[in-house]
């Protein structure tokens, strides 16, 4: 008798393939039909195949299941596949469900992605009239748009730490200053300073260029085990390590009706994913902040420990920090749910990055913060 | 009610209650502000659900409450998300946290309840002001909502 498969020892996950079609503000295709050719572009990167394909993850928000998405594409049997809820937030959780299946042996093959025609479709809220469930005690008064939420986050740290509207603006036009190297990133007009702040209110204190793109994107990523990457002679990124949360009383991006206020989830991810992966801030070289809006990065910097809370405008003004979201990120390159962030990492350990770092060893890819989300971390090296 | 008995131009969001929800909405359209504390530990509770998420207490008490609190976050709405909200803009939605330590969201009103149209600014609108519940008809909905005091 065989011995059973479940004593074997877990092995390491890593990405072999990724692939992102031109963001645009309208695509021309439907959602499964961009996904599918995303999904088809990360297994040509990797050398693979559908044939090799046994294991698909995706975002609940993700329009085309798993089993349809394998249907179109000839999958001949999924081993492992799953979703995990929510938009922005799903991202890194949907990595790291298809990680674990590549470390205890589920499926040897798995593939992620996300496509979403959020520039061509309509915006939900301009829609949305019955207001349910946590909705009933926020739609009705006009939040409703996940700007909202963040914006009554991003008045506490205002008023709480003294924050400028030059804290934010600052990462606007950094981010435009690395989409601007990016030929794929949606937006190439230079950003100043003074076009940031004379923008018009989104909510009050955003700005609209603190403010994610609204984006036709699809990207997909294919990740396998260390030992089969050696056979398909690409570079391949090491998933180090990841961690999931939701703090307490979680109600999607508001989070402001318990004890916690001024806090996000990641404060409850981050001492999760540095005791798991026995890294610190201080070992990672590039971070890949999911930015929504521009507050997510200083808080990011703040909840992740790179500074102490509070510190992070004098710590980002100082330029102590590591660079971020090199690629232009949710805010100039692209928003399709934080995807191109995970790709963008993936760049940054290959050394493919239009902003490449120096000597990258690990980077840090984070997901959606006022919602469940999670985080990982991409090394050059196996573990 | 469904979606399509609204006319989009006019038409508010409206608070679609269930049988957890229902007695907040009854106490608001009498004029009672009424939060859940659990019979066991004393917790005040929101939003509304039917165990008590402290000590696992089930059915928590509907409890009048003053509706007196303090700012404790706060934004401005600026573009109108509906054709309805258009000659309202700009007006603040405040997160308020009542004396009891439950957070729950507003408009900002004047004492009679009408919706101030305001960036905040005259009214000294911060974190830590002090209100006081009032209640602000939107097309047929009554909404608890907050006056400065």
């Amino acid at each position: 008798m065989a011995a059973p498969l479940r004593v074997a020892k877990h092995r390491q996950a890593c990405v072999v393939g990724i692939h992102a079609l031109p963001f645009s503000k309208n695509i021309g295709m439907t959602e499964r039909h961009s996904g599918g050719l995303a999904i088809l572009g990360a297994l040509a990167d990797a050398g693979l195949t559908v044939r090799d394909l046994d294991g698909m993850f995706r975002y609940v928000w993700e329009g085309t299941t798993e089993m349809e998405m394998a249907r179109i594409l000839g999958v001949p049997n999924l081993r492992a596949f799953g979703e995990v809820d929510y938009g922005g937030g799903a991202g890194c959780p949907t990595v790291t469900h298809a990680a674990l299946a590549i470390e205890n042996h589920l499926a040897d093959v798995v593939v992620t992605w996300r496509a979403r025609n959020r520039g061509s479709g309509v915006r939900p809220w301009s829609q949305q009239y019955m207001a349910t469930g946590q909705d009933q005690f926020e739609r009705p008064y006009h939040v409703a748009r996940p700007v909202d939420g963040m914006a009554f986050h991003t008045r506490v740290w205002i008023e709480k730490y003294g924050w400028t509207p030059e804290v934010l603006g600052r990462v606007a036009v950094t981010q435009r200053e690395h989409a601007r190297k990016n030929p794929a990133a949606m937006m190439q007009k230079p950003l100043t300073m003074d076009d940031y702040l004379a923008a018009r209110m989104i909510c009050d204190p955003l700005r609209l260029f603190d403010c994610c793109l609204e984006t036709d994107g699809a990207l997909a990523m294919v990740l396998t085990s260390a030992e089969r990457a050696r056979d398909l002679g690409v570079t391949p990124v090491y998933v180090h390590g990841f961690a999931m949360g939701s703090g307490p009383q979680m109600t999607a991006m508001t989070f402001f009706y318990d004890e916690v206020l001024g806090k996000t989830p990641n404060a409850w991810v981050a001492p999760e994913l540095w005791k798991r992966t026995g890294l610190t801030p201080r070992d990672i070289d590039v971070c890949q902040f999911y930015d929504a809006f521009t507050p997510q990065i200083p808080i990011a910097f703040e909840e992740f420990g790179f500074c102490a809370e509070g510190e992070s405008p004098a710590y980002m003004a100082d330029g102590k920090n590591p660079p971020y979201n090199t690629s232009g990120g949710g805010i100039s390159e692209a928003y399709v749910h934080g995807f191109n962030l995970l790709v963008e990492g993936v760049r940054q350990v290959r050394g493919t990055s239009t902003s490449q770092a120096e000597n990258v060893r690990n980077v840090l890819v984070t997901s959606g913060n006022v919602v469940p989300t999670g985080a990982l971390v991409y090394s050059k090296d196996p573990w | 009610m469904s979606d399509a008995n609204l006319d989009p131009k006019t038409a508010f969001p409206v608070p679609v209650a269930d049988a957890d929800t229902q007695p907040f909405w009854d106490g608001v359209a009498r004029g009672e502000l009424l939060i859940q504390r659990c019979g066991s530990c004393g917790a005040w509770l929101w939003q509304p659900r039917p165990i008590c998420p402290r000590g696992q207490t089930p059915g928590p008490t509907w409890t009048r409450v003053s509706g007196d609190g303090r700012v404790a976050s706060w934004v401005v709405m600026r573009p109108p998300t509906l054709p309805a909200y258009a000659d309202k803009v700009p007006f603040v939605v405040l997160l308020v946290e009542l004396d009891e330590g439950v957070r729950l969201l507003g408009y900002l009103v004047d004492g009679d309840g009408a919706m101030l149209e305001t960036d905040g600014a005259a009214e000294g609108v911060a974190i830590g002001r002090r209100v006081a519940v009032r209640y602000h008809d939107q097309g047929g909905t009554r909404l608890p909502s907050f006056t400065l005091v």
